[in-house]
């Protein structure tokens, strides 16, 4: 189950992150998060890495995670503990993969105009909030089906528990 | 007054209209996946179900790694085997077969009007015949596997009207990259694009495919060029009749987000640069740029059509020396064609490496560089890296434009050559 | 003198020599593959720190990758590149064929010489008279290439005397893998063999390879087969250069093993090791999963010849991938213009460029752990291709297998 707010220091990235970049090809052998995420933006070098690993928000210019449908480019940040990603605009495929893997992702240009680089970053989902140093930022809230996608931890989950529920 | 998308897309959602915006919940009419499959079996084993809504709606394709290299990537695809033994999946086909996209196509899986998710972003290409494909992730194949259904926003739409006839030497692909030069990666993001006007009417299918393949590097959702003479005989061909399918089309009076004139009559060849697919010149201004492999391959530029604009130039003349140039026809079939018509002795001739169908290099299967290697591709990627070295360089081509800059060991005007 | 005697001594400036003797001799080739290339010039390059004395004496070919899939591999064929232009030795880059057979068509194999090379099937090409041996790694980085020389000790020579007419459907690769089984993977160490009796003499060269080939795996420092009008006319067809050639003294062997294979059925050797050959009819209906024409052993224009009579109006079992790698780019062109590539394909068969194929795993070969492969190879250890089963046999039964979904007598297939 997903807390209503969830943020905390962000890392800041520009435009056009492709998922190349965010996972190489290379790896998609795994679709375990604890290993995907010791390659997340592993061509952008350790330092970025580290940073990734110790942000629990990702701010992000236009067009994130644009390229490929590989699913792991949103596996990938939440085993490196990102808990939401705050973009200008998303690509779609990718977009619908942090849906379908439980990630946080929203599109807000102006709380993305409004964070630096190690700024303390919360989103309240449920109210469609982007706080950013203590100014907030509205964003249209998920609609209810993808809410509840979202909040089940991703689509996988939620499918189970909607057989459970047929089960019955 | 519905786009092509909207009606599709009504239909698949079993209502009577949608508007773009909206979320709905879609029958797909076909579920794609390629030798990631296996992600999408393990996601069914967490799901702890073995139900399938409608396996003759499941279709696997081993195409981004072909053969397995690795124990690891072995395992994975006999899992996809099994399973698709297990589950009686006649629509299986195995690493000898060929890129996904383009075997669903041949074997006339195919239609207008059809509803496609695939595992793959270029699965918008299925619009070349009139249908519409999009990419998904693994989870939501699965979940499809399953329910039969995944919800999705129904886009805006972006027309495109074309005009003119090329000039000898510019293709398709120059199209392409030029048009995503022009409106930039992000320029079709979320948008259905429909292909329309006299130049996609007077294209073949196989060029049609490169058109609505290249699309998706526009950021659309998917794309679409209307289905006509060519297109039923493409299919007839395939033993598909036209009964068998229902044609869509956008009303006359459908609202498009924005519509796009291009007249193609000056244009031409155009070359993607590093490191981004929209970062796009004209020939001129890269021609001369020293390369060290050339990649004629994947779902974009490897048909027959594709090898033979390729072998055109190469017949007769030799890859320059220090310069590889790798050769992955996209399919079985394409093999077959080329073998007969002498198309692979003239491309063996002039030196190339022909590698057994599938995605190849493009999907990291070969074709690798090492720190401060170029490679002129006919992918529709170039992101840095996806070949290797992050200190690497990828440019991006027609067919003919790679041929050129193989026989001249650097990027190079394929009107020169004819 | 025997013809290794004859060779070693001319080779270290000696009238004669014996077995035991160690000896210095001129090396004339050195044959090194994409692996062993970059492994041979870094222990030149920061150990050695030595030029390559006979730089035209040394012949690089990349095998084992047709094209690297990953950086590292990349950058080794990078590193490959530059330092056999820096050098300038012959380099035949990804595609070129599997070494052994890109060296000997190329020119590069004469009788009477020293032939040296990383790769332990090296002493295949004593099929065209030569001494051929393989040496470490270390060897050719602080002898070889520095040099031009190696030492050996001059091996005993045994004569393996073959004779007989095979049946239809049993080929030249069933009698060697047969004599692999008889002779025993210990049986020969440090001895030279040399494959004689009308069996072998009558033999066209390139089935005359197949002898020479099991050297290694007997455990012999080389093979043999003497040259003579037939090698001659081969090598002066593939060159335009008629060699000299050296025949060794008939008498001069330590000892004479024979062999009559009328009788023989196709052979198969099981894992773990090649010299568990069994008749087919032992292990025919054994389910497999792979088929491959390649490596060593195979990929050969016969091979694909022969394969192409069992496909004829036949197909590839659903359940098999039969992989097809030709030798090299000769083969390959030729059984362009034979129409074999298109009647393979047809068939169910898929090619390959030319290389090492599924050996050693780098572009291909990789099974699963319940999966088996019969092919041509020359190796079946575990390992060497993910956890999967390697059985190794004759084209025809590479391909009867193809078509049967499991180990099968070609017999049944061709008339």
């Amino acid at each position: 189950m997903m807390e209503e707010r969830v943020g905390g220091r962000c890392v800041r990235f520009g435009d056009s992150v492709n998922t190349d970049v965010i996972i190489p090809g290379r790896y998609l052998v795994s679709i375990d998060p604890v290993e995907l995420a010791e390659h997340a933006f592993e061509p952008l070098g350790p330092e970025v890495q580290a940073k990734v690993r110790s942000a629990p928000v990702i701010v992000a210019g236009a067009n994130f995670g644009c390229g490929s449908a590989r699913e792991q480019a949103a596996t990938c940040l939440i085993g490196a503990g990102v808990r939401a990603v705050v973009a200008r605009s998303f690509a779609r495929v990718f977009f619908r993969n942090c849906i379908n893997t439980g990630l946080l992702a929203v599109e807000c240009p102006a709380a993305v105009e409004a964070a630096q680089d190690g700024d303390e970053v919360w989103v309240d989902h449920r109210e469609g909030l982007v706080e950013v140093a203590g100014r907030s930022f509205r964003f249209a809230p998920y609609p209810e089906s993808l809410r509840r996608i979202l909040e089940s931890g991703g689509l996988i989950p939620y499918l189970k528990q909607v057989l459970a529920t047929q089960a019955r | 007054m519905p786009t092509f998308v909207e009606k599709v897309l009504a239909r698949a959602a079993g209502l009577a209209e949608v508007a773009p915006g909206q979320i709905v919940d879609v029958e797909p009419d076909l579920y794609m996946s390629h030798s990631a499959s296996w992600r999408c079996i393990r996601a069914l084993e967490r799901l702890g179900t073995d139900r399938l809504y409608d396996p003759s709606r499941i279709a696997m394709v081993m195409d981004h790694i072909s053969p397995a290299r690795t124990a690891k990537t072995a395992d994975d695809q006999r899992l996809c085997r099994e399973f698709a033994a297990r589950h009686g999946i006649a629509k299986f086909w195995d690493v000898d077969a060929g890129i996904a996209h383009l075997v669903l196509m041949e074997e006339g899986l195919v239609r207008p009007g059809m509803v496609i998710i695939g595992t793959d972003s270029h699965s918008t290409i299925y619009g070349a015949l009139g249908a519409f494909g999009t990419g998904v992730g693994f989870s939501e194949v699965t979940a499809t596997w399953v329910t039969g259904k995944l919800w999705m926003k129904v886009p805006g739409s972006l027309r495109v009207d074309i005009e003119g006839r090329m000039s000898p030497g510019v293709t398709a692909k120059d199209l392409m990259l030029w048009l995503i030069g022009q409106l930039t990666a992000d320029g079709a993001t979320y948008l259905s694009v429909e292909f329309h006007g006299s130049y996609p009417a007077s294209l073949t299918v196989s060029e049609r495919m490169t058109m609505c393949n290249l699309a998706m590097e526009l950021g659309a959702k998917n794309a679409y060029v209307p289905p006509d003479d060519v297109t039923r005989a493409y299919l007839a061909e395939r033993g598909v009749p036209p009964g068998a399918y229902e044609e869509v089309f956008p009303d006359p009076e459908a609202q498009y987000v924005r519509t796009v004139a291009v007249e193609v009559s000056q244009l031409e060849p155009q070359v993607a640069c590093p490191h981004t697919v929209d970062n796009v010149r004209p020939i001129g201004e890269v021609a001369g740029t020293r390369v060290d492999q050339v990649f004629i391959g994947s779902c974009a530029n490897a048909k027959y059509d594709d090898l033979v604009e390729a072998a055109r130039i190469l017949k007769g003349r030799r890859v320059a020396p220090g310069v590889r140039l790798l050769v992955t026809p996209a399919s079985r079939q394409v093999v077959a064609q080329i073998v007969r018509d002498g198309t692979y002795a003239a491309l063996l001739e002039a030196g190339a490496l022909i590698t057994n169908p599938g995605c190849g290099a493009c999907a990291g299967d070969g074709g690798a560089m090492a720190d401060g290697e170029v490679t002129f591709s006919t992918a529709n990627r170039n992101f840095q890296g996806r070949m290797g070295s992050y200190r690497s360089e990828i440019y991006l081509g027609s067919p003919a434009t790679a041929a050129a800059t193989a026989v001249r060991g650097a990027i190079t005007d394929p009107r020169e050559f004819l | 003198m025997n013809l290794v005697e004859k060779i070693l001594a001319r080779a270290s400036g000696r009238a004669r020599v014996t077995p035991g003797e160690v000896v210095i001799a001129d090396v004339d080739r050195i044959l090194l593959h994409d692996l062993s290339c970059y492994l041979t010039a870094k222990v030149l390059e920061e150990e050695v720190r030595q030029p390559v004395r006979y730089p035209e004496r040394v012949v690089v070919v990349f095998d084992h990758h047709f094209s690297p899939p990953t950086e590292e591999q990349a950058r080794m064929l990078q590193a490959n590149r530059a330092w056999a232009q820096r050098h300038g030795v012959h380099l035949f880059d990804c595609g070129s064929g599997n070494i052994h057979h890109v060296a000997l068509h190329a020119g590069f194999i004469q009788p009477g010489t020293v032939v040296v090379g990383s790769d332990s099937h090296t002493p295949v090409h004593g099929t065209v008279g030569c001494f051929a041996t393989g040496l470490g790694n270390y060897s050719h980085a602080a002898l070889g290439l520095p040099f031009g020389k190696a030492w050996f000790r001059v091996p005993e020579l045994v004569r393996i005397e073959v004779e007989g007419t095979t049946r239809p459907g049993v080929t030249a690769r069933d009698v060697a893998l047969f004599l692999t089984g008889q002779i025993g993977e210990g049986g020969m160490i440090y001895r030279a063999l040399e494959f004689a009796g009308p069996y072998v003499e009558g033999l066209e060269v390139f089935d005359r390879w197949l002898f020479p080939l099991i050297a290694v795996d007997v455990g012999a420092k080389s093979g043999h087969v003497q040259p003579d009008e037939r090698t001659l006319n081969f090598l002066a067809e593939l060159t335009g250069h008629r060699p000299e050639a050296v025949r060794g003294d008939g008498d001069d062997v330590a000892e004479v093993l024979g062999w009559e294979v009328s009788g023989l059925e196709p052979q198969v050797a099981c894992p773990p090791t090649v010299g568990n050959v069994h008749p087919v009819s032992e292990v025919a209906g054994v389910p497999i999963q792979w088929a491959e024409l390649g490596g060593h052993g195979g990929g050969r224009l016969q091979d694909i010849r022969l394969a192409a009579q069992v496909l004829r109006g036949r197909h590839v079992h659903p359940g098999v991938r039969f992989n097809v790698v030709p030798s090299s780019r000769w083969v390959f062109t030729q059984a362009l213009r034979e129409g074999l590539v298109e009647e393979l394909h047809r068939a169910g068969a898929t090619w390959f460029p030319p290389s090492a194929g599924s050996n050693q795993a780098i572009n291909m070969g990789a099974l699963a752990e319940d999966e088996a492969m019969v092919s041509t190879h020359a190796r079946n250890f575990p390992g060497r291709n993910g956890s999967g089963r390697m059985y190794l046999a004759s084209a025809l039964t590479v391909a009867a297998s193809a078509v049967a979904g499991c180990l099968s007598d070609p017999r049944e297939f061709v008339r």
